[in-house]
């Protein structure tokens, strides 16, 4: 595929079978009703770190952000890098 | 570990909030699957004004729902701490009281879009939050969820 960045939109210049199987996939989705679509879209997996207490709060989301970039595994996608 | 988050305890939200008129819109891929983005997610995530009135109209909220919350964590809601994650209850739930990308709740209110009587932001918020947090995670799911803001717009 095909994934140059468009420096406008920042939107990558997707080949025309990937954006056809993504259209495919906005279609099937909106024909579906809500309950479904929440059925299969709503998951639960176990995240290190993140699961371990049942509250936390932050003053800021800059606090936030830094406290996940700090304490969680990077692989889990919360950092700005990996 | 609280259950995967399903349709009948998104209903139970839009009932507690609407009955303590707690103003609150959905946001992130959670929002955006309401709308009919077809991905998958852990969590709701809320955009929540914030207010005193409101806080301690989504505390009331929050109790009625199952959250087992402290009075340290009822007054961190009340005041509007920027960010509350919450795995006490029934189902996760992420408060946003500040989201990166969008300026004031009064703003995202003014254009967003109402499911099945579910209150969410607009997808260009979602891309704009999306955008500023500019986490890893984000960075790999908005070419998709950019495509399908162009198609939600032209389908809508």
């Amino acid at each position: 595929m095909k994934n140059e960045q468009n420096p406008n939109d920042q939107i990558p210049n997707l080949d025309e079978a990937q954006e056809k199987e993504w259209i495919a996939e906005f279609e099937a989705s909106m024909r579906r009703p809500l309950a479904v679509r929440m059925k299969y879209s709503f998951i639960k997996t176990y995240k290190p770190v993140l699961d371990d207490a049942t509250y936390r709060s932050f003053e800021t989301m800059a606090k936030y952000r830094e406290w996940c970039e700090k304490n969680l595994p990077s692989w889990l996608g919360y950092g700005r890098t990996l | 570990m609280a259950g995967r988050f399903d349709y009948p305890q998104a209903q139970e939200i839009r009932d507690a909030f609407a009955r303590h008129h707690a103003r609150y819109l959905f946001l992130g891929k959670s929002g955006a699957i309401l709308l009919g983005y077809p991905d998958t997610t852990q969590d709701a995530d809320l955009f929540v004004e914030k207010s005193a009135d409101n806080g301690e109209a989504v505390v009331k909220a929050l109790i009625d729902l199952g959250f087992a919350l402290t009075a340290t964590e009822i007054g961190e809601i009340k005041r509007g701490k920027d960010f509350v994650q919450l795995k006490n209850g029934p189902f996760d739930l992420d408060l946003i009281f500040a989201p990166d990308g969008i300026e004031t709740f009064a703003e995202a209110w003014a254009h967003h879009v109402e499911v099945d009587g579910f209150p969410v932001c607009h997808p260009d918020d979602i891309v704009a939050s999306k955008e500023a947090a500019n986490r890893v995670k984000d960075r790999e799911s908005l070419p998709r969820l950019k495509k399908f803001l162009e198609y939600w717009k032209q389908h809508r």
